[in-house]
């Protein structure tokens, strides 16, 4: 999926999702454009750089590795300018970058609607489960560990 | 891919099932002992989902298929987003305990009991998707890498985190306040254990094990979010080098014990 996607397209397919949610964090959360403006340019920069280490340097490791550690290691405390990191990304709403990408996705499912009607029950069914086990089974090692360790 | 760049039609029905989404904005409910917590993402999945040939019909086809090469691409910029808000936190998380950390092997159970039942549902390589981890957003995105979202596997893991985006608020809201009732785990381990999915989730997790347990809230606030940002940070790390390789070989290995052929003949 990757070789095919030129650095290019990514960056400006990146750029247009980046103006949808600037007007939607703008919308939504009251987060003016322009004091979101260099939020928004770091993140894009996060991507970017995510991709081109995942196009030209480590092609096997997924780009999605490489776009959140870059994201940690500049919001480190110990990073020179994570205070300033910080102050700009926080002006984008977390919530808003995920109201374009559900739009997106929204509009790529309604040609999987007849796929999702024959088997979505069965994704309802293995969702419940994968929700239950997951979270018992989280609680079950913490609750062994916190007992182990003397702290409950 | 260059012609899902290039449709204008596309980009600008996205801004404004954007636009109305963010207008209308969060709605919450109270549901019993949790809370039910409506967000602008899922309206505009909704509306996207109405766009297409079987609805209004504003979107062909061809449309389609050009939106979905498009969706792994548009999470990256969550990705980055969900970076940023570990790496504050980065140091607090380290000294959190072994506890913390432990408790995110949980996250793997999950495809020891998801695959087995997704293939005995009768469900292929759909199953690898759906039932590899929780299904949120870093999972999507590395499904979204590896495999497209357009495959098999894609649908499955698509499948589980829209239900998770529609139900999962509700339902860890409510399995929270039903653990609790029991008195199994401890009010701390169900905490660290709210950290498993979204942050919508663990809000309600973690919202109903407060009402459960005023006296203790403030460190069940504060485990939850410290388990939510580790597995935000450690998520995508496990899926890949873990649970990932681990439930293709479940797969394979139950794939063959139910159709007694193996996968790649079939």
């Amino acid at each position: 999926m990757t070789a095919n996607r030129s650095l290019i397209e990514s960056c400006i397919v990146l750029i247009i999702v980046s103006v949808i949610t600037l007007i939607g964090n703008a919308v939504g959360f009251n987060n003016g454009i322009i004091e979101s403006l260099p939020g928004m340019g770091i993140l894009l920069l996060l991507c970017i750089a995510g991709v081109a280490t995942n196009m030209f340097v480590f092609k096997k490791i997924p780009s999605v590795l490489f776009v959140i550690t870059y994201g940690v290691i500049i919001t480190l405390p110990t990073f020179p300018f994570a205070p300033a990191v910080n102050a700009y990304v926080s002006k984008v709403s977390f919530l808003a970058l995920t109201t374009p990408i559900l739009a997106y996705a929204g509009i790529a499912i309604g040609k999987d609607l007849a796929t999702f009607k024959q088997s979505g029950w069965r994704i309802v069914v293995v969702s419940i489960f994968v929700m239950i086990s997951t979270y018992v089974a989280s609680a079950a090692i913490a609750q062994g560990v916190l007992k182990y360790m003397g702290d409950i | 891919m260059s012609d899902a760049v290039k449709n204008v039609k596309l980009h600008l029905v996205v801004l404004g099932l954007v636009v109305v989404s963010e207008l209308i904005g969060i709605v919450a409910f109270k549901v019993g002992p949790g809370k039910l917590v409506l967000l602008p993402m899922l309206y505009a999945m909704f509306m996207g989902i109405f766009t297409g040939p079987k609805f209004t019909k504003i979107f062909k086809e061809k449309e389609m298929i050009q939106a979905s090469t498009l969706v792994g691409l548009t999470l990256l910029l969550l990705m980055a987003r969900y970076g940023t808000l570990v790496g504050p936190k980065f140091y607090e998380i380290l000294k959190a305990g072994p506890a913390l950390v432990l408790q995110e092997f949980g996250n793997i159970a999950t495809l020891f009991i998801g695959i087995p039942i997704a293939i005995y549902l009768g469900l292929k390589r759909e199953a690898v998707g759906a039932a590899h981890s929780i299904a949120r957003e870093p999972n999507v995105a590395l499904i979204g890498d590896i495999y497209g979202l357009d495959s098999a596997e894609g649908r499955g893991v698509m499948g589980v985190y829209i239900c998770g985006t529609v139900f999962g608020t509700i339902f860890f809201g409510l399995l929270a306040s039903f653990l609790a009732a029991f008195n199994i785990f401890h009010p701390y381990a169900l905490a660290m254990a709210s950290g498993v999915g979204s942050a919508s989730m663990m809000t309600a997790s973690i919202g109903s094990l407060s009402a459960c347990y005023p006296e203790m809230a403030e460190n069940i606030q504060a485990f939850g979010v410290a388990s939510n940002t580790l597995s935000g940070l450690d998520g995508v790390y496990m899926s890949l080098i873990l649970a990932l390789p681990i439930s293709n070989k479940l797969y394979a290995y139950l794939y063959k014990l139910k159709y007694k052929t193996s996968e790649v003949e079939a």
